[in-house]
């Protein structure tokens, strides 16, 4: 066996909207930053796994991979590319792998003249979600909406456990250089006074999508020793899925990490909820937090709100989350937002936040599409230093 | 906003629903039925334990209970003229969930007892709505840009 997959570079573009670059440009740059991290040469890498994308312009990046392909399964494909990478290492296919994301949905990247004709947008998601669409229910948001009424229903709660999980991510944000919430906090007020987008969620408990791309290096714990950067770990992982969720009637409750990705990537890295020092979780919008913290086992069923409100997820909180402001005000760089955020935690070098003494993360991600709206895939993973 | 009110045929790929969509012509509702357990589901598809062999379309009750709704504010591309106002997830009698529209007077309530309606989007394209137990007045309720049942569907799929 290869031993857990470690992640020994980290790659990072600048992220926000309107950057102007194109996709393949902003993906050359995180693979070169995320190799220069790691201490590697281009012509090491010896496979490359292209997120959210056809064609996987590998000329371009100039890499020459023994094997490249395509993984599509929206936020849950950066975790799901780092355990398919620890399964190249382990089967001898790959020594170093690239896991690489890129989207440039905002900004023009300046183009040659076309012979005739413009190019045309693609249309964001309304088919895709199939017959719920018939009835008008259109964009991701409207599936964490029909989760937040039932949230807020079955628990009686308030607008506020809404709000405490966008003021926390924009204080976090609110300090982290180049998020899309630096430099402005915002209040509960503020939160509960803009408008609203798919009831209950307001445009602040909405993220945006942003330019950027991010990339990792993977490798097995024996080569990580001698790589440049400070490796992570996965210490365990799991992976679970809301379409049995939505067979036995329980996915407008859950993210899709309970039953099963929660319990086996506790398991498998031998440590509980308890022990867990910081979390990124994937949460584009607000009630994925108050979901996860509960399906994770971090508060009783129901209790997530109160856990919020009263700064358990802030910077001196028991479970520091998403400390580079999330989706919501930091940047949405599908399950490369937490991802990238949780290396940065284990390594001891966020920029802002940094959570004194960090050594156990958990990092998330949801995303696909099983044939029902809201039934994706999800992975939860702890990070950690290599054992 | 695209003007365009998507239909059925639409949304997916084939006709295995094409069953239900005739039934709601008839109002008919219908659910897909695995013969082998007894678990109903819908949209048309495999049992999860028993695969496709023993699925069959069964005439359901039409009642259930609001598993959970929201209300779209916002204009998306794909956003259509003459949505419905409210979209829910109906837990059926029979077991399946589905989404739908919902027509309900007042804020609507989790858990509450609703009732199919069928409504004429087009011509010869009928869907099926859910409405609160009882309520006539919320039966005939249409969503704005929806024409009363009929042959004429002008006017809800602009060229
Ligand atoms: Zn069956």
């Amino acid at each position: 066996m290869a031993g857990e997959p470690t992640i020994v570079g980290l790659g990072l573009s600048p992220q926000g909207r309107r950057l102007g670059v194109s996709r393949r440009e902003l993906r050359r740059r995180a693979i070169d930053e995320a190799l220069a991290d790691a201490g590697l040469h281009r012509r090491q890498v010896d496979a490359c796994i292209c997120i959210g994308t056809e064609l996987e312009d590998l000329r371009y990046a100039g890499l020459t991979p023994r094997t490249s392909f395509a993984l599509n399964s929206g936020g849950a494909s950066p975790g799901l590319s780092v355990l398919v990478a620890g399964g190249l290492l382990a089967t001898g296919q790959a020594e170093y792998v690239v896991c690489v994301y890129g989207e440039a949905w905002t900004g023009e990247a300046p183009r040659l003249t076309p012979h005739h004709g413009a190019s045309t947008g693609t249309d964001l998601g309304g088919y895709s979600y199939g017959y719920p669409y018939l009835h008008g229910l259109v964009g991701p948001a409207s599936v964490y909406a029909l989760a937040a009424q039932h949230y807020l229903d079955r628990h009686g709660g308030g607008s506020e456990d809404l709000a405490a999980v966008a003021v926390t991510e924009r204080s976090y944000g609110a300090v982290r250089p180049g998020a899309v919430g630096f430099g402005e906090p915002i209040t509960v007020s503020d939160h509960q006074e803009s408008r609203m987008i798919v009831d209950p969620l307001r445009l602040l408990d909405c993220s945006r999508p942003t330019d950027g791309a991010v990339a990792v290096v993977v490798t097995s714990p024996a080569r990580a020793a001698d790589c440049a950067a400070t490796p992570v770990a996965v210490l365990g992982a799991g992976t679970g899925h809301n379409l049995e969720n939505w067979w036995n009637g329980t996915m407008f409750r859950r993210t899709g990490a309970a039953p099963d990705a929660a319990r086996t990537a506790f398991r498998r890295a031998g440590v509980g909820p308890e022990d867990i020092d910081v979390a990124q979780l994937y949460a584009p919008f607000s009630i994925a937090v108050l979901l996860q913290l509960e399906e994770y086992g971090f508060c009783d069923e129901g209790e997530a709100g109160a856990f919020v409100r009263g700064g358990g997820t802030g910077p001196k909180g028991r479970l520091p989350t998403n400390t580079g402001g999330g989706q919501l005000s930091g940047f949405y760089a599908t399950g490369f937002t937490p991802l990238s955020e949780g290396i940065l935690q284990v390594r001891g070098t966020a920029p802002s936040s940094q959570v004194p003494g960090a050594e156990l993360c958990l990092v998330s991600g949801s995303g696909g599409n099983g044939g029902v709206q809201g039934s994706w895939a999800h992975v939860g993973m702890i990070l950690g230093r290599p054992r | 906003m695209t003007t365009f009110r998507p239909y059925p045929g639409d949304v997916v790929a084939d006709t295995a629903d094409a069953v239900f969509w005739q039934a709601c012509r008839e109002e008919r509702y219908l659910v897909s039925r695995c013969s082998d357990c007894d678990r109903h589901l819908w949209p048309a598809g495999a049992c999860p334990d028993h695969g496709m062999a023993g699925m069959t379309w069964v005439e359901a009750s039409g009642r259930g209970r609001l598993v959970s709704w929201t209300v779209v504010h916002q204009d998306y591309p794909s956003s259509f003229r003459g949505a419905p106002d409210t979209t829910a997830v109906i837990e059926l009698e029979e077991g399946a969930f589905v989404h739908s529209a919902l027509s309900c007077r007042g804020r609507p309530s989790v858990g509450m007892a609703v009732e199919v309606a069928f409504h004429q989007i087009g011509d010869g394209v009928v869907i099926p709505v859910f409405c609160t137990v009882g309520d006539d007045t919320v039966r005939d309720h249409r969503p704005p840009g929806v024409p009363p049942p009929g042959p004429t569907g002008e006017g809800v799929r602009e060229p």
